[in-house]
């Protein structure tokens, strides 16, 4: 059936997420390490490239399942932990994607007028991977709240 | 002889048709129950009569539904104390599982 294939009470589709994030979790650290050898045109195709499968994984599963189990319980329920942490998943990722997609409109095209460009890219791009790691590190709180029985449990 | 006041009359009326109505009103069956907790569904499978009123009351402290296997029946997500209900009308075997957590699963069987 739909059954995941971690162990854990996850659907299939929720354990091909949390592995696919942290897979680019660690392909942004050596897209990083290619910056610091000056392989500049490699790190700037490794991380546009997971800018770009991140936004299709939100668009095509986690926002359908926020929608669906998270949205219609906030506010009401937001004092609950497995919607808090849902919920600030959501609203950081959105923020880290939204900031991901224009580093990548700014440095990799000509798209934005000048006006709207950064020119110091290095700050933008070490604050974004920090933020990535920290909607990583609530994803997987987030996973292993919904997922993971007996953990964090009394 | 001891009278009894308009008022007394009245508040006695009134208990007696309290009564009444409570007392006529029919008994009904307890319903059925069926535990969430800890991912699983207690009892795992349950036999019933055709017509029986099952009640499933999520206790566990993570959201979880109940899913018709076929469709049959389909709850939105419980949260602690929750509950949802569904009967059961015709006779037959039917399978369900949790929407959020599909390993979780479950069977009614309703007899005739």
């Amino acid at each position: 059936m739909n059954e995941g294939f971690l162990g854990t009470a996850a659907p299939r589709y929720a354990d091909v997420v949390v592995l696919l994030e942290i897979g680019m979790g660690v392909a942004l650290l050596i897209g990083a390490a290619l910056a610091r050898m000056r392989w500049l045109r490699l790190h700037a195709w490794c991380q546009s490239v997971i800018i770009v499968l991140n936004l299709v994984a939100i668009v095509l599963i986690m926002v359908p399942s926020f929608h669906v189990h998270v949205s219609p319980k906030i506010p009401l329920k937001i004092g609950m932990a497995y919607y808090a942490l849902a919920t600030a998943h959501g609203a950081l990722g959105s923020v880290m994607e939204v900031a991901g997609l224009y580093i990548l409109l700014c440095a990799g095209t000509n798209v934005l007028p000048r006006k709207f460009r950064v020119s110091e890219y290095k700050p933008w791009m070490r604050s974004l991977l920090v933020l990535w790691w920290l909607v990583l590190l609530l994803g997987l709180a987030t996973y292993a709240r919904w997922n993971v029985p007996d953990l964090f449990r009394r | 002889m001891v009278r009894f006041s308009t008022r007394s009359r009245a508040r006695a009326f009134l208990t007696a048709v309290i009564l009444g109505a409570v007392l006529a009103s029919p008994v009904r069956a307890a319903d059925m129950e069926v535990t969430i907790n800890n991912f699983t569904f207690t009892p795992k499978e349950l036999t019933v009569k055709a017509g029986a009123t099952i009640v499933f009351r999520n206790r566990d402290d993570i959201p979880h539904s109940v899913v018709g296997t076929k469709g049959e029946f389909h709850s939105k997500a419980l949260d602690t104390g929750d509950s949802f209900s569904f009967t059961f009308a015709k006779a037959g075997s039917y399978a369900y599982s949790c929407g959020l957590h599909p390993q979780m699963q479950g069977r009614i069987v309703v007899t005739p």
